[in-house]
This record gives C-alpha cells, structure tokens and sequence, in this order.
C-alpha cells in the first residue's frame, strides 16, 4: 500500500526478451501500465538472434518482430530500453524504483532513426550480438528492425570517446541528435508489482580449454551458428566457417558441453541444446547437401511436443550421425579441426576430422542476475537462478509477494516453456491488482 | 481517381535478395492512380512505417499497399499505421510477396520479380474497390467455463477467480484431483502429492466466485468468444448433496464391492463410494451400474442408514443452461490402455503394473497403505525392474511422441523403494535419460549414487511369468549383451494419451486435435495455450505430456490470456464478414444449412437469410454455395476477385 493509502496497479517487467514481452502485452492488453525496463538499446533478447526455430523451423524474426512491434506501440507499454534497474524499495502495492538511463550519447527525442549515422560511422569493431563474426559500427541498432529503432554509441569503440577525433555522426545527423556530453541519467518509477524476466547467457567461453573453444576459431557456440544461418548476420544465412569463410564439408556438433558434468562445469541439463543442436544439423543439410554431420550426446531429450518426431526425421530421412558419447579433445590441424571423442555404444574411440565444431554450451544466468536479486530481496539458487517459492504449485512466485520471475531467469527452458512461465507471471500480477 | 500508395519492403535480403525491388518500385509508380511507391529496407520498423505515414500526410493517400511478408504477419501492424493518419485501416492491404514470391521462387529472380509486380497490381484492384469498414463490436460475458478439475483446472479457475471473475468448473468424476490425487509423492523433492491438491481444491470448493459442477458433463456449446452458450449436463449422483454430510455411513454399509479403477485394479470400491478417501468433494455418488437398487431393486441399505435422507433413487440428469466468454480446455490425460501391451505381460501377469498403479501402492490412503508388496501374493519385491518408454518413442507400433514425465517418475519411484526395501535392487530400462527440467538432472544422478540403481540402456523384449517371477529379457546396448532380469514385480512407465472423449469434446468446441488426439495449439511457440479458435484457452496435458510445474504455468497462463481478454466491455471484431444482397436474396436456405459458424438465420417475417455478425468468421461458405450470388463478402467481393484474376490472366 502506497503512502496514501493506494495500491499502485501498474507493472514492471525487467527484461525485454520474449519472455518479458509476453508478460507485458498481456499485463497491457488487460488494461494495465507496464514499465519494461531493458539493458540493451532494443527489445527481442536472444530471441533476436535466433534464425529458425524448432520443431517447425519457422524463422525467429518473423514470429518475433510482430510481438516487439506490437510491445513498442502498446498504449499501455512504456518502453524503457538501455537502462538498468538501480535500487528497489517498497512492497507490493508501492515499489519504488530507481532506474539508470545509460547515456546513449545520442538524443532519443531528437533522433528519427534514419541510420546515417550507422552507414558513415568510420568505426568497426567484432560485433557482440554476431558473437564476434561480423563488424559492428561504434554507433549502432541491434537489428535494422530494433524497437525502438534508436541508435546508441558504444564509447569503448567510438574514435570521439578514443581519441577525441572523428564527429563523423554528428556532422552527418540531420536532426542534431548526437550528444557527446550525454549522461547516465537517474528516474524513478512508482510501479504495484515487479515481474524479473532477465534471461540467461552461455557459460563463458574461456572455461573450455579441451574444446579449444576461443582458440581454434572455426569451434564456435550455438549461437554464433544461429548467426552464421541468419539471412540477417554475419554471412547472410551461408554457413561459412569463420577462419577461411569455406563451406565446411564435415561438421561435429558436441552436446552437453558444461552442462551434466558435475565435476567440472554445470551439474545440470540446459534443456534446449538437443532441440537446438538436431535443429542446427537439419538446416546446415538443407543448405549443404553433401555435408556430413556429426552430433556427440549423453542422452537425446526431446520432451516436447512434436519434438521426438523431429530428432526421428533428421535421423532417418537427413542422415544425421549421432554418436553417445563425451568428447575428450578437440584441435586444430591445419585446416582441419580434430575432435577425440569415445563411441560408448560399440565402446571405441573416434577421431573425426572436421571443418568446424559447434559446442552447445551450457546455459547459466545472467551475470548480473544475482545483484538483481539482491536488489529485489528474491533468492537465486546456487548458479544464479532465480528461485521460485514452490517447484511445483507456484513457479512464478517468489518469497516476495508483488514479484515474479520469468523464463529462463528462473531455469533453461524452451521458448514455449518460457513464453507460458511469462503468461502464468503476467496472471498473478492482474489477479494482485484486481484484488486489492 | 484514387491516390494510392504502395510500400515495397525489403525484409532484409528475404525477398531483395530475388525480387528486383528498385525496378518493382518503379513500375508500379507509373500507374496512373499510384501516387507514392517506395521501398524500404524494413516496412514493418519505425522509420519503415513513418514511411508510410508521411505519404499518407503528404500526398494525400486514399488507399494502401503494403507488399511484405505474409499478412498474418503484420497486416495489423500497417492497418495501425494508416488509421494514426486517420485513413480507414480496411483501405490498406497486404501484398504478399515473400512467402508467396520471393520464397518460392529464389532461383528464378526475373520470374519473381515479375510475379511480385503482377501480385502487387492484383493487390491495387482490391484496394481501389474497398469499402471503409468499422470494426463490430460485441458485448461480452465476463465469466469462464473450465473443462477438467485436476491441477491444471484448479490452478486456472482459482487464478480467474482470485482475479475477480466468476468461473464455472466441470469435472466429470465425482471429485476434484484427477491423477494428481492419485500420486504419493512428486519429484524433485518428494513432497507428498495430495497435501498440497487437497489445499487447493479446498480452496476451489469454497471460493464464492467458483462454481463447481462436478459428475458433470458438457454437453453442448454454441457461441462464440465472448459470448458461448453452454449446456452442462450433471449425472445423477443419486445423492442429494446438499443434504449429505460426507459421513460415509452409507459406504461402510454397501454391500457390493468391485475392482476399483482409481487403485489401478488393486483395490476395491462400493457401489456407493467417494472417489478417494477425504476427496473434494467428500460426497459420494451412486454408481448406479454396480448398484443392486438399479440393477434388480434388492437393496436399499444406503437409503436405510444415512441419518440425513440423502440418498434420492429418483434423481435424474439434470441440464443446466450457462453462458461465458471464454473457455479452458484442462481435459488432462490418460495411460495407453493395457489391453493393448502384450508382449509386456500386462494384464495378464498380476505382478506387472504401471505407474499409476506404483503411484496407489507407495500413497498412504492407497489399496496397501504406502506398503510396497507384489499384487499376487503380497510379499515384498526384492528384485524391481522399471521398464521406461513403454509405447513412448515407439512410431511403428505404439506412440511416436515421448511422453516427457516417465524418467522422473521411474526414478522417484526407484528411489522410493530403495528407501522402503533397502537391501532390493531396482533395475531401470530406459532409451535417453531425460532429467531436463530444474533440479532434475541432480536428484536423478544423486538418486543415481545413493541408491545404486541399476540404468540399463535398452529395450526389453518380452516380459513372461516362470515360476513365481517375472523374466525381462531385455538388450543392454552398452555393452551389447542380452539381459534376462528375474524380478519379483514389473512397473511399466506406460505412455500418456489424451483422456477419453478429448476429440468430442474438441469438436463441440470447434478445437482442433492433433493426430495423436492432443488439443492444437495456435503456435506451438508464441501462443502455446491459445487454440485455433478464439476464445478457446488450453492448459495441461490434454495439450501434450507435461509434469505438474509446467502444467502449473500454463494453466496459469491461460487465465493470465482470459483476464486480458475480459478486462474490456466490448470486443472489437474484424468486418470483414458476409452479407446479403436483400433485392437478390430468394430466402432458399441454402446457406444456413452450409454455414459451419451457425452464422446464418432465415428471418421469418421477410424470408430471406441474414448473416448473425458476430458469429460470421468470413470463411465464404456461404458466397460460394448461394444459387444467386446474394451473397458477398465485404471487401472480398465477387467483382474484387474477378479484377484481382485478370491482372494475372490477362
């Protein structure tokens, strides 16, 4: 209860991926104000950078940017993009939020996305959302699509910030909208309820010495693939390894990679890799018809619906090898990458030599998940997830009443999975305020 | 002459990549009645819609093309730009020119870009003969129907109600639970299973906002989202519930007893009974084709004993009519019927179970109190074989699908009997071991260690009794040995299958099922409990197998769609819908016979057809099948196709 006395019926949704999207439009739609805070420049989370996804292979953007657009123009859905949830005060009915604006260095107001200033920008560097293989412009959108569509500078790469030289992007920018001297700014929201929706990252690549992930570049993760075969990345969909842009001809595919592995890595199963590594060996034989693909397993998970059949069809009908088994070294030889691993079903050891290696690495939370929770007073469980206040009966709730977790923030799950915990998240949010 | 604007969007290098867009582009904007044609990167962005509505502004547009993807993708998106400009939003359509173009065509980039300037032209036809259409708008009903009382309808109706709308529940067994009230305890952390349902169903039974029709039926729905009128068919219990205190007077004193379902077989029940011991609620029905009253009118002992005269002989299905706006369908599941499963011994060897069966065995209020002994002779099992993926993953003979909860339940029920029977061995066939949910893969390899359960990757080939045991023999595929297991007692994890009567269900509901009988969802990933039809919400495993914290969530988040949903007055639906010329119209009846939306209605007093707005989906049934064309549909009519048809014939 506010000060006065009155329950404040508008939301904060933290994390503006597909998970935090679903639970704001229908926080939205049933009539209620949503704050959605998101620390990048736009919404769409990882989702974004998924090219197709299963068991239908239906591409990611197109099923996505309905929904971004849709949250972008929501009457009720205010958008707070490239800002960082500061500290947290209250309780359900009157949280009090502080949230840091990072400087943009580019005035939002002012600026009517055009995107001259991307294309003159004279700064290239390895671009993050393409995992390193394509080159991003100091000035940048996450997509030509991005909601919303404004562009930040990225001052670590900027010539201004650098070297104090350049202005290119100001000189060019018709509406004036460049602003150097910008700052984080400070605001505050007044919100009756807080759902945290801030998804998760891979486990970081300098863990995996054996696999020579960061060393031999043509071994790269999950997601650099979904880059790779996305008509909007770094090779506009060929799948062409990174060191010599080749077609690769043999392609080794290694599941679990720190995950199940107790001892080392993550003792837990991250939940999406079978789908998406069967997935990943699918497409890359519907655009290289010749290519052999490989994929080591532990066990093949395929628990959702239409999914058996799926893993069944790249067997049968694409040829795809699976081999159960852990792989023990992976390392360059010339132009080939050489991967040891062992066969537990006939028991001997193989060697395959390949073009590139996919790892699908482990999921973890985000980095800062943890500080978040602290902010928000919720618990995370020992890797950083978010912890729900029941397994089973109540896996949305946390120990906090008026705040609710998410998607993958609270343990991998697939895009269904995540889109349905978001809709059971934005239920208990509009029965708080319908209550009170 | 109009002044018409067309939109040509790149969709990155999804449909630039083949169509020549620049020369499409300018070809089109020759027309004479084109006034703007542009293309842009991505229509669908801002700068790519402030495109659009700065034409509008500009040039004074009166009519709009936008040729992108397809438009279920983001026809809504530009109609909403038009109408911020104050254009009517039906004045702007999609020409799709990706999925049904660039796509298809990717090696023929001539033809395509040739196709996309002919479908674009085509699109322009229909554009120019448009008519400005409001949207209609249709009161609502601002209560829900839940089909299915077990965890997935309890958890939906106590959201909905808690969120302050009125919900009536339908649970066609006496009682609220469903299989969850049958299980002893769930993973991952062994809590016991009915404490926390029979928390939640109380809750149910009490909430002044819910109105729970249990022995209950539906029997028929007509309607429409927002507006569904029901008829509920309630069995007769042969008990007056509200007179019956729950006693249970009546029950110890029947006489007859038979094999009771709920306990897989394994215990007994009366003819007069409550579902299971303290179920919600705790008032017992008359299974009147087991009751000697029914059957030859010998006994009245129930009616004889119970101190409130409750018992009613007389009584009779009742009919009761309700109306709602929106429906959950938690119809839950089944186990793949034993009949079916011989080579496994089940049925036939009273030692062979199921799950479920395993389920009653281990539960306190169950046919041996919590008690792990074998069915046929009550000893305790020393040797347990666990057979997974019993007709799961099994395409040739039983079930493709996996059934996704099995390697839990098979796991915690190993770990169970290692707890009660110390010094026996459990032995797990399994094919994957599929721990992929939180906390799973951790209480499997921890029950793993602990417990010295035995995995044993394989199938097993035939299940036989011999001399007082069970053989399995089975393959282990790791080390590529035959295996023959002698064991006491065989729990099967039998595949999970629609319940019963899912598919009439369905149909009433103009749902659609998979070929397995699972309910359809609309996008298996964006709108997992949504169905194809609107209003219609899905939740649990009458969707596909789930465990109890997914159902949980969806069931969830069905109520989190109805609540959206119901928070406004009126709902606003397209127009684009039949409707009859009244001149032409010889009142023939044709198209109410055809409508499959019960659409259509003759009017008595004119004798002609009209079209019921709200109910008429636009599907054209009606248009095609009229002997006199009196019927059209707006903004699709005859003489619009016939132009659009021209443009590529001629």
């Amino acid at each position: 209860m506010g000060d006065n006395g009155v329950f404040v019926k508008r939301a904060m949704v933290i994390g503006g991926g597909i998970a935090g999207i679903s639970a704001s439009i229908d926080l939205g739609n049933g009539g209620y104000e949503v704050v959605l805070v998101e620390k990048l420049p736009s919404i769409g989370g990882r989702m974004l950078q998924l090219s197709e996804t299963f068991p239908t292979l239906d591409c990611a953007q197109c099923t996505l940017t309905p929904k971004t657009v849709e949250t972008g123009q929501h009457p009720h859905i205010k958008l707070l993009t490239y800002s960082e949830v500061e500290q947290v005060e209250g309780k359900a009915g009157d949280f009090r939020v502080k949230i840091r604006r990072k400087a943009a260095y580019v005035d939002w107001e002012k600026c009517n996305g055009c995107g001259l200033c991307q294309q003159k920008c004279p700064s290239k560097n390895p671009s993050e959302f393409d995992r390193g293989m394509g080159l991003g412009k100091a000035i940048y959108t996450l997509s030509p699509q991005a909601v919303p569509n404004k562009p930040v500078i990225n001052p670590s790469n900027c010539r201004y910030f650098k070297e104090k030289k350049c202005r290119v992007c100001e000189k060019i920018c018709p509406v004036g909208a460049i602003d150097y001297e910008q700052k984080d700014r400070f605001v505050e929201e007044r919100v009756g309820a807080i759902i945290t929706a801030v998804g998760f990252d891979l486990i970081p690549r300098e863990s995996f010495g054996e696999y020579g992930y960061g060393e031999v570049p043509d071994v790269i993760d999950g997601l650099a693939f979904e880059r790779l075969n996305s008509a909007s990345g770094p090779t506009t969909g060929e799948i062409r390894r990174p060191s010599d842009s080749k077609i690769p001809k043999e392609v080794v595919f290694i599941q679990c990679t720190g995950s199940r592995d107790p001892e080392r890595y993550m003792p837990y199963c991250s939940r999406v890799c079978c789908m998406y590594t069967a997935k990943h060996a699918r497409l890359y034989k519907h655009k290289v018809h010749d290519g052999q693909t490989y994929i080591f397993y532990m066990d093949i998970r395929s628990t959702g619906k239409g999914y058996e059949e799926f893993i069944q069809q790249g067997m049968e009908e694409e040829g795809i090898l699976y081999l159960r088994g852990r792989v023990s070294r992976i390392f360059r030889d010339g132009e080939k990458v050489i991967v040891w691993g062992v066969d537990t079903l006939t028991g001997k050891k193989v060697e395959i030599s390949a073009d590139m290696v996919v790892l699908a690495t482990a999921i973890v939370p985000q980095k800062d998940a943890k500080d978040l929770a602290k902010k928000l007073g919720i618990k995370t469980d020992e890797y950083g997830f978010l912890t729900e206040v029941q397994r089973k009966l109540r896996p949305v709730e946390t120990d906090i009443e008026g705040i609710y977790i998410a998607g993958c923030a609270q343990g991998p799950k697939d895009i269904a999975d995540a889109v349905a915990h978001a809709n059971a998240a934005a239920s208990k949010v509009q029965v708080l305020f319908a209550k009170n | 002459m109009k002044r018409l604007g067309v939109f040509i969007c790149h969709c990155g290098a999804n449909i630039a990549g083949t169509v020549d867009v620049k020369s499409v582009a300018e070809k089109i904007g020759k027309t004479e009645d084109v006034a703007h044609s542009a293309d842009y990167i991505y229509m669908c962005s801002e700068p790519g819609q402030q495109i659009i509505r700065e034409a509008i502004r500009g040039k004074g547009l009166d009519g709009v093309v936008v040729a992108c993807c397809s438009p279920s993708m983001h026809e809504n998106t530009f109609r909403k730009a038009v109408k911020s400009q104050g254009m009517n939003p039906y004045l702007c359509e999609i020409a799709n020119i990706r999925e049904q173009c660039s796509w298809v065509h990717q090696k023929e980039k001539e033809e395509a870009t040739r196709k996309a300037e002919e479908i674009i032209q085509a699109t322009l036809e229909k554009v120019r003969r448009n008519d400005s259409l409001e949207a209609i708008a249709v009161a609502i009903n601002r209560r829900v129907l839940v089909v299915g009382g077990g965890i997935a309808g309890i958890t939906a109706s106590l959201d909905l109600a808690e969120g302050g709308y009125e919900v009536i529940l339908l649970e066609r067994e006496p009682a609220l639970g469903g299989h969850m009230a049958q299980l002893s305890r769930t993973f991952p952390d062994l809590d016991p299973a009915f404490s926390g349902l029979f928390l939640k169903a109380s809750e149910v039974e009490r909430h002044p906002k819910i109105h729970l029709h249990c022995y209950s039926e539906l029997e028929d729905v007509k309607g429409y989202v927002g507006n569904f009128e029901l008829v509920i068919r309630k069995k007769a219990t042969s008990v007056d519930r509200g007179r019956c205190t729950g006693c249970g007077i009546c029950i110890e004193n029947c006489p007859v007893e038979y094999v009771s379902q709920f306990e897989r077989g394994m215990g007994i029940r009366k003819a007069i009974d409550t579902l299971y011991p303290s179920s919600v609620p705790n008032k017992p029905v008359i299974y009147r084709e087991h009751c000697r009253y029914f059957i030859d009118g010998s006994c009245h002992r129930c009616e004889e004993v119970c101190p409130e005269k409750a018992i009613d002989f007389k009584q009779e299905d009742e009919r009761i009519s309700e109306k709602v706006g929106a429906v959950v369908v938690a119809t839950g599941y089944e186990l793949y019927p034993k009949e079916q499963l011989g080579e496994y011994g089940y049925g036939e060897i009273p030692d062979v179970i199921d799950g479920l069966g395993f389920e009653r065995m281990l539960s306190p209020n169950g046919p041996t109190k919590g008690k792990i002994i074998r069915p046929s002779d009550g000893k305790v099992p020393k040797e347990m074989v666990f057979i997974q993926c019993v007709a799961s993953r099994d395409p040739d003979r039983y079930m493709p699908y996996c059934s996704r909860i099995c390697c839990m339940v098979t796991a915690k029920h190993a770990k169970i009997y290692k707890e009660q029977v110390p010094d026996g061995q459990p032995y797990i066939f399994y094919m994957d071991i599929r721990s992929d949910c939180k906390g799973y893969e951790e209480f499997l390899q921890k029950t793993i260690e602990e417990k010295r359960l035995l995995y044993l990757r394989g199938r097993v080939s035939r299940v036989f009794q011999d001399d007082g045991r069970v053989r399995v023999l089975g393959v282990d595929t790791l080390t590529g040995k035959m295996v023959e297991v002698a064991a006491d007692m065989v729990v099967l994890a039998t595949a999970i299958v629609p319940s019963n009567g899912v598919k009439d269900l369905a149909a009433k509901l103009r749902a659609t099922v998979d070929r397995h009988g699972f309910l359809t969802e609309a996008h298996i990933k964006l709108y997992p409990v949504e169905s194809s039809t609107k209003g219609i919400y899905l939740a649990g495993c009458g969707q596909s197998p789930k465990d109890i914290s997914d159902t949980v969530s969806q069931a969830s988040a069905t109520a989190s769609k109805i609540q959206a949903l119901l928070s406004t007055d009126k709902l606003l639906q397209d127009p684009l819908i039949a409707f009859v010329d009244e001149e032409i119209c010889s009142g023939c009846g044709i198209c109410v016979e055809i409508c499959p939306y019960e659409a259509r209605e003759m009017d008595p007093h004119r004798g002609i057809s009209m079209v019921h707005s709200a109910l008429c989906q636009g599907c054209g049934a009606c248009i095609a099948s009229c002997p006199n064309n009196a019927c059209e549909l707006r903004n699709g009519s005859a003489s619009q196709v016939l132009r659009m048809v021209d443009t590529f014939v001629s």
